[in-house]
């Protein structure tokens, strides 16, 4: 499954690449700078590449959040394609990975956040070793029944955002409940980013299923 | 006599879904409109048009032609830090080689030798990995001919300028298609003459060059130039 698993001792070691997609707003940004510091505790080398669809506006964050070396996020331009850069041709994403690797040479995990878009978007094996989905309680609880591909084949989905399902009206335990269901079992985690809520688990499980650490 | 497999060649490799990132690069378009220099398909023909003759056929091409002629890895070296020199704009600049590194990594996983060792050369520049050189060198890891890649770069220019245009709100899917005529029919012209084996490159497009310099300046910005 990972690109690491496959690399040949003559090979450098590359990094682990990890997309982050999921509908506009959902809380991919904040669960980026969430990520950050609670993946340097742990002691990995990161480095960060947006695809911001109209303007650097996450890459920016990103960079002046303090969290990180500014120079270890690189923004992608996505001319208004955000499917198609993670995807059909995501060369130039893999260019800017590349590129943080030869720059960097001890990272060891990307966090490629995806711009916003829809329940189809996915990520190319090519281009990541792992992605997540991350979709949120105010979009509806019947997000997860509507069995998008980014939804159903994502690595992890994550439903954010958790501190406002009683002001939206949604039944949190269902919503998983059905989440997991669609996705035969696989993992669906709850976050609050707001708070930093729900944040260990997802990289417990990056350290297990990416890092082969634990 | 018609050609088949050279035909089919060229419709893959001349594809605009062929995976080497065009898509992000508006060279200029995104930047005109914003500046309000263009808005309708006549803009938009005067801009393609300006594209080719004044910037691809007295430039790209040159490039292109000049790493195609090449002997080794050095000389394909010689014409890339020529098209870094007279490349003014940074922006310009930056873009050519984002838009070329990207077109040798499909090459390299797609094991064109020549890709392969230029490649390792590239790593190691910052300055090498222009679009039009690489377009030469994964042309031949493609067993295309000269006439073929340089219509392969021509055209894959055109179909990224239109395409830009399309994405932008500047012009419809039908109107698109007579862009696209209009610029294929002024290649065509263009491809019959044949430039000097020394020709230097060179190019004069001020307002696409300003636009694509300003891109960094402007907030809403969806392409890479
Ligand atoms: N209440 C609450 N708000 C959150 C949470 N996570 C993110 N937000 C807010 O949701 C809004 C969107 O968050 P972003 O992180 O920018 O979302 P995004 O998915 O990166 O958005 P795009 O990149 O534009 O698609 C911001 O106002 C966040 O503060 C959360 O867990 N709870
Ligand atoms: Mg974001």
């Amino acid at each position: 499954m990972s690109r690491l698993a496959l690399t040949r001792a003559d090979e450098p070691m590359t990094a682990a690449r990890v997309g982050i997609g999921g509908p506009v707003g959902s809380g991919k940004t904040a669960l980026v700078e969430r990520l950050i510091p609670a993946l340097q505790t742990r002691g990995i080398d990161i480095a960060v590449i947006t695809n911001d669809l109209v303007t650097a506006e996450d890459a920016e964050r990103v960079r002046r959040s303090g969290l990180i070396d500014p120079e270890r996020v690189s923004a992608v331009e996505a001319g208004a394609c955000p499917h198609t850069v993670i995807r059909e041709d995501p060369t130039l994403n893999i260019e800017a990975a590349d590129e943080l690797e030869r720059r960097f040479p001890g990272v060891e995990l990307i966090l490629l956040e995806s711009g916003g878009d829809n329940l189809a978007s996915t990520f190319s094996r090519d281009l990541t070793d792992f992605w997540m989905f991350v979709i949120d309680v105010a979009g509806g609880d019947d997000i997860p029944r509507k069995r998008g591909p980014g939804v159903i084949r994502a690595d992890l989905l994550v439903i954010n955002k958790v501190d406002l399902a009683p002001h939206v009206g949604v039944d949190l335990g269902r919503m998983q409940r059905e989440a997991t269901e669609v996705r035969g079992g696989r993992p669906v985690l709850l976050t609050n980013c707001r708070r930093g809520e729900g944040i260990e688990a997802i990289v417990d499980l990056l350290e297990r299923e990416v890092l082969f650490r634990k | 006599m018609f050609d088949r497999s050279a035909a089919l060649a060229l419709l893959q490799l001349g594809d605009s879904a062929f995976p080497a990132g065009g898509f992000a690069f508006s060279w200029g378009i995104e930047g005109l409109a914003a500046d309000g220099l263009l808005s309708n398909r006549g803009d938009l023909d005067g801009v393609i048009a300006d594209h080719l003759a004044q910037r691809w056929a007295s430039m790209d091409r040159i490039l292109l032609r000049r790493a195609w002629q090449a002997n080794d890895i050095a000389a394909i070296a010689a014409a890339d830090r020529l098209a870094e020199a007279t490349t003014p704009s940074a922006e310009m600049r930056d873009g050519s080689r984002r838009a070329g590194r990207a077109l040798l990594g499909v090459w390299v996983k797609l094991s064109g030798p020549l890709a392969v060792s230029y490649r390792a050369r590239v790593s190691a520049d910052a300055n090498l990995g222009h679009l039009a050189v690489v377009q030469a060198i994964t042309g031949r890891d493609a067993g295309l001919g000269l006439e073929a890649a340089e219509l392969v770069s021509g055209w894959t220019l055109i179909t990224g300028l239109v395409s830009a245009a399309v994405r932008l709100g500047l012009i419809g899917h039908i109107e698109s298609q007579r862009s696209l005529a209009t610029a294929r029919a002024r290649l065509t012209e263009l491809l019959a003459e044949t430039p000097d084996d020394d020709a230097m490159p060179s190019s004069f497009t001020p307002f696409i060059d300003i636009a694509v310099s300003r891109g960094p300046l402007r907030h809403v910005r969806m392409f890479t130039t």
